[in-house]
């Protein structure tokens, strides 16, 4: 039987020249040399790690390497050597590793979170043969924060690691050691060095998850969740400006957008002559960062758009991905200059205070008072009846605009649906806002593919003002064929796609949650 | 998983060595990494002072037990052993019985890809049904010949046998081991057998008292002396192995 390895808090009145008396009582050990080493803890900023039930730390001692760890697994970590700290998946060493992480992290850059410095001493119990079949490692842990000064000591701990094909021996230690009545740890390592620095594991997410009251009144909870969005914005300004990740930016981006929804679809709960010149603020904010956000996608896809061509003509592309690399720095820094301007900031400040000012001066608007339940349902129910509509009406010769429109409405609908998710029933709305997203998805392809196509023939004539070689011009005229065929299949898709969506079985639930005709 | 048999028909030439000092090298590189002791004499099994003993060896043969109810760690991280047993000896008997006995030892392995990145088999001397599934199983065989006409003309066997039993796709790595530079034939063979061989690896092992004090240690050179002259020959053999295995 595979044994797991335990770890035992400690105890005051025990140290190392104790545990050593005990064992040596039915043991022969030998003791390593100590050994310091520093763990330096990872995570991308919304703890994709942490949520996955991983840890991951870099550890510098004798050698440098990056380990990885199930958090409740109970497993030994599994390390790969590495020569530099990491950062993106796709710049580690091939090899398990950079697999496991690749999936998980996607385009997410790793960021330090927390050190922990580490004294070992390694006990190794021997058989006859003086081979290791035990290892007892006693760890002396104090944390630090990466920046700062807040430091301090952790609780010692005792690590038994059996080995594999010894696990009579580990049993027969863990037997000895019962008498001391040691305490199992119930957090890890990196928990208990995380609360020393404050840090609250999963204290970012960019998924809405509000916990409204039904019964508040609607302007109350608009200002909730509008707040919420706000903090969201805010918590991406750093990364964005620094360009950790592309993601920052795409949250920021994204907080802008469900801020103008809720600001347009939560309606009448504040008086619109003051709303107005916050969402002229949050369309300039929309603004700013588009052509930033743009450039990010195309360099995104790139590797895509590159292996959608013949492999011989694959390398003649990569002027063009020069050309999105110089451009992306034209626009970032660009955009940094407008998010450090007075306006950007002066926008978020008044935005905040005006929603944290008191309720009293805030209302005389039709549905202010209205429970919260009762605007959701009806909110929702319209714009999903103006889905269904303009759904219904579109035919293989439609227009491509009214598919625009209808996509524009699908995500308000979606919007919605994810604000106020906590008055309903939650299996029930996570269905219809997967329904939903299915129809997005399509619509969002259609469109994007075709903004995409657009945007390449304006790169390439740019490129060729810029003296781009012919070779690359013609190998995005292909790219840009491939792009409007996937665009195509996405139009084809989209009817049956849609009949589904909008569906009896759909109806009734919408009906039944929402009030829905 | 990277499978690497290191080979030779003739017994004595630094094979044990070699697979041992590579397999540890793998593993400090955080790759995790199994070596499993097919000869009967148990040397690689003696290095890590492990008992040369299988449970159920005979049936962990045919396929009845898993592999890996029989491994065990050794003393490093990220390395872990699977034991000669004596009765291995009569390993090329077993395989006959078998369905197709040339490729058992390949199907025998196939589980353990997912928990290993390399696997090093330490074969036992001799030409045989074993040496034949190991052929068929690996990637790549590491082939350690001491300069001299003898270790030549054994080379040229094994290269016959390859072809006649049409055994492709198998990187062959062989290098020199044991060398003594002060013999003057060590040096003429070194500089001749290249010409006819490009697939030689450039590193070469020094016949070297450290290498015999492993017996002594019982352990791998580099973990009783990281700074000697054979540690350095076995990191350089190491790196030539992964680049021709890319």
């Amino acid at each position: 039987m595979a044994q797991h390895p335990v770890t035992y808090i400690l105890p005051d009145e025990l140290d190392l020249e104790g545990l050593k008396k005990i064992i040596s009582e039915s043991n022969r050990f030998f003791e390593e040399s100590p050994v310091k080493v520093k763990q330096t803890y990872y995570d991308s900023f919304d703890w994709r790690l942490w949520q996955a039930g991983e840890e991951l730390y870099q550890e510098q001692g004798e050698n440098e390497k990056l380990c990885w760890k199930d958090r409740k697994g109970q497993l030994l970590p599994s390390c790969q050597s590495i020569d530099s700290a990491p950062g993106f998946a796709e710049d580690l060493p091939a090899g398990q590793l950079k697999e496991r992480l690749s999936k998980l992290l996607e385009m997410r850059v790793l960021l330090p979170l927390v050190q922990v410095n580490q004294t070992r001493n390694t006990l190794r119990v021997l058989d006859i043969e003086e081979k290791t079949v035990v290892r007892v490692v006693v760890q002396k842990n104090h944390y630090s924060a990466v920046k700062g000064k807040n430091r301090g000591e952790l609780e010692s701990r005792i690590l038994l690691q059996p080995l594999k094909g010894y696990e009579n021996a580990f049993l027969k230690l863990k037997q000895q050691l019962r008498s001391l009545k040691l305490r199992q740890s119930e957090k890890s390592l990196y928990e208990d060095a995380l609360q020393g620095v404050g840090r609250k594991p999963g204290d970012y997410s960019s998924k809405l998850n509000f916990r409204l009251d039904p019964d508040a009144p609607a302007h109350a909870t608009a200002r909730q969740i509008l707040l919420s969005l706000l903090d969201t914005l805010e918590a991406n300004i750093d990364g964005t400006r620094a360009n950790l990740d592309s993601e920052f930016l795409h949250d920021l981006r994204v907080s802008t957008r469900r801020t103008r929804s809720a600001m347009s679809q939560i309606k009448g709960v504040f008086d619109p002559a003051q709303l107005e010149p916050f969402k002229q603020g949050f369309g300039w904010i929309g603004q700013i960062t588009g052509e930033t956000r743009d450039l990010d996608v195309y360099l995104l896809n790139y590797p895509d758009y590159r292996a959608s061509l013949p492999t011989a003509i694959q390398d003649d592309l990569e002027p063009f991905h020069g050309f999105l690399q110089q451009h992306h720095k034209t626009a970032q820094a660009e955009l940094v200059k407008k998010i450090n301007s007075p306006h950007f900031r002066k926008t978020l400040k008044t935005w905040r205070s005006w929603l944290q000012a008191p309720a009293e001066n805030a209302t005389q608007a039709p549905n202010a008072m209205l429970p919260t339940a009762k605007l959701a349902d009806r909110r929702i129910s319209k714009l999903y009846k103006r889905v269904l509509k303009d759904g219904r009406n579109i035919g293989a010769d439609t227009p491509a605009e009214r598919l625009h429109e209808l996509r524009k409405d699908c995500k308000k609908l979606r919007y919605m649906m994810e604000f106020f998710q906590s008055l309903y029933p939650k299996p029930a709305i996570r269905g219809l806002i997967r329904a939903l997203k299915v129809i997005l998805d399509n619509l969002g392809e259609f469109q994007d593919l075709e903004v995409q196509a657009h945007s390449l023939e304006d790169f390439g004539e740019q490129m060729l003002k810029e003296g781009a070689p012919a070779s690359a011009l013609m190998a995005m005229g292909i790219l840009v064929g491939k792009l409007l065929e996937r665009q195509q299949q996405a139009r084809a898709e989209f009817v049956e796609l849609f009949t589904e969506f909008s569906g009896e079985s759909n109806q009734q639930a919408f009906k039944q949650l929402f009030g829905a005709a | 998983m990277h499978i690497i048999g290191v080979y030779n028909i003739k017994g004595g030439v630094g094979k044990t060595a070699t697979a041992v000092n590579l397999a540890y090298l793998a593993a400090r590189q955080g790759y995790r990494t199994l070596i499993w002791d097919l000869d009967p004499q148990a040397a690689a099994t003696f290095y890590f002072r492990i008992k040369p003993k299988v449970k159920k060896s005979k049936k962990l043969l045919r396929g009845k037990i898993d592999l890996d109810d029989v491994v065990k760690a050794t003393d490093f991280e990220n390395l872990d052993m699977l034991p000669a047993d004596f009765s291995y000896r009569n390993m090329d008997l077993r395989l006959e019985d078998s369905k197709k006995p040339t490729k058992q030892l390949l199907k025998l392995l196939r589980p353990l890809s997912k928990a290993y990145d390399y696997l090093f088999l330490d074969c036992p001397p001799s030409i045989s049904l074993v040496s034949e599934n190991i052929f068929r199983a690996a990637e790549g065989l590491l082939l350690p010949m001491i300069p001299t006409t003898l270790s030549l003309r054994t080379y040229q066997q094994l290269l016959d046998f390859l072809q006649g039993h049409r055994i492709t796709g198998l990187e062959l790595m062989p290098f020199f081991s044991m060398v003594d530079r002060r013999k003057r034939m060590h040096l003429d063979i070194m500089q001749n057998f290249p010409d006819a061989h490009g697939e030689l690896l450039k590193a070469q092992i020094p016949y070297a008292s450290d290498v015999e004090k492993m017996g002594i240690h019982r352990m791998p050179v580099e973990a009783f002396s990281p700074n000697c002259f054979a540690a350095s020959a076995y990191q350089a053999l190491w790196m030539d192995v992964q680049e021709r295995l890319g």
